[in-house]
Parts: C-alpha cells; sequence; structure tokens
C-alpha cells in the first residue's frame, strides 16, 4: 500500500446548515450505496417499546436501541463532491446531514452493554484522560 | 369477526376464537385440528381447531362440512355460517401465523423451521382448548411431516386423550374438514383485507392465488421488489421464490452468520484465501503486520483512520 500523500478537505461551513438525519448502524452488509425507501419499509414497520425497538430486514429478526454520541461529539455523514481521478489528488468531502443519536441494531440478540457500538463510546472518555495534561 | 381480523397486522401471532359452548365442558369431546395457506409466499398461515361432543358427530357430518380444497370460497364461507350458528354445541379456534412471524422464524440464527412451527401451534391451540374446560377425548390431525412421529408427540404431550394423525384427515373426519374451513375462511380473509404496514401507497391486491406457481402471484412479485429492502411483510422471505427472486434483482445483503465460502466470501470479508499465497503480488505483504492495535480497540471495532 502506497503512503497517502492526498489532503481530504471538509468543508466545515457546511455543518451549520445540515439537517439532522436518522442513523442506523445495521448487522449486516448491504451492497448499496444510495437512498433506500427507509421510511416506508423500516421506520414504518419498526415497533417501539419503551426502549427497545423491533423490526424486520429481508425477513430476519432485528433489535435495536437508540445511542447517543458522546457528549460534545456530533456525527456526520459525510459526501465526497467529485470523486478524484487518482489517489494522489486532494479530495473535498460535504457533511450531507449531522446525528447527535443513532439506532444500531442486532440481529435477534436484544442490545446490551456489550455491544461494540456501546463499549466504543468508552474511548472518547478514556482518551480525554490519557491525552490530557499532567499535573503534578 | 372481521373488526378481530383487522388486528391481526399490529400482532406477530394472533388468536381467534368462539365461545366455548357449555356442552363441550360436560361431556366428552372431539377436536379436529387442520392448516390453511402452507404453501404460499404471500400471506400468514392460519390453524384451526373445531371441537364438538362425541354425541354431536352426526350433526356435524350432516352439515356437509367436506376438506375445504374441494369447496368452492361461496361454499366454506355458507359453512363456516352454520359452524357458528351451531355455537351451542361447536366451538373453535384460530391462531394466525404471520408471514413476518413466518419469516424470522425459519431465518432464525438457529432455524425454527415449518413443521416444528406448526406442531408447536398446534399443540397451544390443544391446550387451549383444554384450559378453556373442554372435556377432550379424541383428537384427530392433518399430518404435517410423517404421520407416525406426530402422532407419538402428540399422543405423549396430552395422555389419556386419543390422538389419530392421518393424510387427508381432512376429508376423512368431519370434525377436521370444520377446522380446515374456519383455517381457510380465515386465511382467504386476511389475505383479501391485508394492510400494508409499509407506507407503500395504494398497493395492487391482484396477488392471485399466493402459490408460487401462479403466474398473478409471479408478476406481483416482481412489481413489488424493492432493490434495499426486498418486500413487505407481506412475503414470506424464507421462500424459495422469494429469494431467487431477491438474489437476482435485489442488491446483495451478507450477514455474520451467512453459509457461504470459498474464494469468495473470504475476500469480502478481507481474510486471505489459501491460494493468495501462491499469488505474485501478495507475497510478503506484512508490512501492516507490525502494528497490531490492542484489544481494546479491536474488541470496540475502532480503528485509527488515515483515508476515507
Amino acid at each position: 500500500m502506497s503512503c497517502n500523500s492526498s489532503v481530504i478537505r471538509l468543508c466545515a461551513s457546511s455543518v451549520g446548515q445540515a439537517p439532522q438525519a436518522p442513523v442506523h448502524l445495521m448487522p449486516c452488509e448491504i451492497e448499496h450505496n444510495g437512498p433506500a425507501q427507509v421510511n416506508q419499509y423500516f421506520t414504518a414497520t419498526t415497533k417501539d417499546q419503551k426502549q427497545d425497538k423491533s423490526v424486520s430486514f429481508r425477513g430476519r429478526g432485528l433489535k435495536g436501541q437508540k445511542i447517543s454520541c458522546p457528549q460534545g461529539y456530533t456525527g456526520l455523514v459525510l459526501k465526497e463532491i467529485n470523486k478524484p481521478g487518482s489517489d494522489q489528488e486532494d479530495r473535498t468531502v460535504k457533511v450531507s446531514s449531522v446525528f447527535d443519536k443513532m439506532t444500531y441494531w442486532n440481529l435477534e440478540t436484544p442490545p446490551n452493554s456489550d455491544d461494540t457500538i456501546v463499549m466504543a463510546m468508552d474511548w472518547p472518555d478514556l482518551a480525554e484522560a490519557i491525552h490530557a495534561p499532567v499535573e503534578d | 369477526f372481521t373488526a378481530v381480523l383487522l388486528a391481526v397486522r399490529f400482532y406477530a401471532l394472533c388468536r381467534l376464537v368462539s365461545e366455548i359452548p357449555e356442552v363441550c365442558k360436560t361431556e366428552d369431546c372431539c377436536l379436529g385440528i387442520d392448516e390453511a395457506g402452507r404453501g404460499p409466499v404471500l400471506g400468514p398461515m392460519v390453524y384451526g381447531i373445531c371441537f364438538c361432543p362425541l354425541s354431536k358427530k352426526e350433526e356435524l357430518k350432516d352439515m356437509k362440512v367436506a376438506d375445504s380444497k374441494t369447496l368452492t370460497e361461496a361454499e366454506r364461507e355458507n359453512l363456516f355460517e352454520k359452524l357458528v350458528e351451531a355455537k351451542s354445541y361447536v366451538g373453535w379456534a384460530l391462531q394466525i401465523l404471520s408471514p413476518n412471524t413466518i419469516s424470522t422464524c425459519m431465518l432464525r440464527r438457529t432455524k425454527y423451521n415449518l413443521n416444528a412451527l406448526s406442531h408447536d401451534t398446534a399443540i397451544d391451540l390443544v391446550q387451549y382448548a383444554l384450559d378453556s374446560g373442554v372435556q377432550l377425548k379424541e383428537i384427530y390431525v392433518d399430518t404435517v411431516g410423517p404421520a407416525d412421529k406426530y402422532e407419538v408427540k402428540l399422543s405423549q404431550r396430552f395422555p389419556g386423550i386419543q390422538v389419530t394423525v392421518r393424510p387427508k384427515a381432512d376429508s376423512l373426519f368431519p370434525v377436521v374438514s370444520a377446522a380446515s374451513i374456519c383455517a381457510k375462511v380465515a386465511r382467504d380473509r386476511v389475505v383479501k383485507g391485508w394492510n400494508f404496514a409499509e407506507d407503500l401507497g395504494e398497493v395492487d391486491t391482484d396477488y392471485g392465488s399466493g402459490y408460487p406457481n401462479d403466474p398473478k402471484t409471479k408478476a406481483w412479485l416482481l412489481k413489488y421488489l424493492d432493490p434495499v429492502f426486498g418486500y413487505p411483510q407481506f412475503v414470506r422471505f424464507s421462500w424459495s421464490t422469494a429469494q431467487t427472486l431477491m438474489d437476482s434483482k435485489a442488491v446483495n445483503v451478507h450477514w455474520d452468520d451467512d453459509e457461504e465460502d470459498g474464494e469468495k466470501a473470504a475476500q469480502r470479508q478481507n481474510n486471505k484465501s489459501m491460494l493468495s499465497y501462491f499469488s505474485v503480488s501478495s507475497g510478503g505483504n506484512n508490512q501492516n503486520a507490525t502494528h497490531q492495535a490492542h484489544r481494546f480497540f479491536t474488541e470496540r471495532r475502532l480503528k485509527s483512520l488515515n483515508t476515507l
């Protein structure tokens, strides 16, 4: 793998205008990159029981719950404006939407504290602790 | 009856029941079990039980109940009305297994097949009759899978009741015919009045019989295929007809428990295929191995990002 020397530019100004978008983290890989009828098929059939949500996707039962972004963090959905022709060229991405929470889904298993995404949220606190200046 | 059926959309499992005739609580009874809608790729499967006192077997026969498959829709509706009118000595109960329940059960990580689901549903319905005070002495069942095995299973589950499992029981025993009529009528009504939970606007209801070989059903399945979601929950995703159409016309979806193997799967999962060690380009490419993330990160699937 060659060392990547290109620069990725993020239009930070687009954060302010970006709308909030519902985001779902699915327990499967969908070979599709583009729009989908999420509201019509997925949101419309999602059942809420208190915090727990359930739905089915392609005939398989999913259980999910909402998870918030760590405090001080904002989730970004990025979109590349012009795909570069080579990996040497600089790239520009725009914030197409933002989110402060998302719904993550497990295949059949009810959400619990051992779920990867829940544990991943430990990192910001830990990072802050280990990177903070040391005081004597 | 119709009002209750509308509730099907909201519950994965729905049970519809008649009142229990008083005479069924005092006299020895027989009970028939049958199902409707086992084969179709669309709509629910309905399990039905029907019961009456042994002394009323002849009356039931005189109603000319027959295997629901040999009757027209009008005849079935008519006979169902007669059964409802005979409520002083005939009781029934129906369990509706929604297509979504069928899909998610059959596609579970640990497979729960249709026979097991059918057996469990039948057992639940018999237990319901017993719990309601019906004095059951004889049970007649149309077969699901091998008859003798199922007969043993049910006999052990309900000791003291004589169980008869027979192929074509719906044409041999009037009480099973009656159960088959109740089940078929309910299935037809549910399919006809299906309320799509999806937000699809006006849906074309010309889906034919729902059997995979019906040209109307096929045409409907082609028309309502969504490239990402596949189908509305009205369709049984676990049917090979639906799977085949999605494989060829919808985008691929991969789950961690997929049983795919070979080079393609390994490639997709970024694992090295055995064969890759023999190719020229990949030889000695282990620079990445020198920096391995701590378990804290791998367990959380956290990666440092240096490119998008």
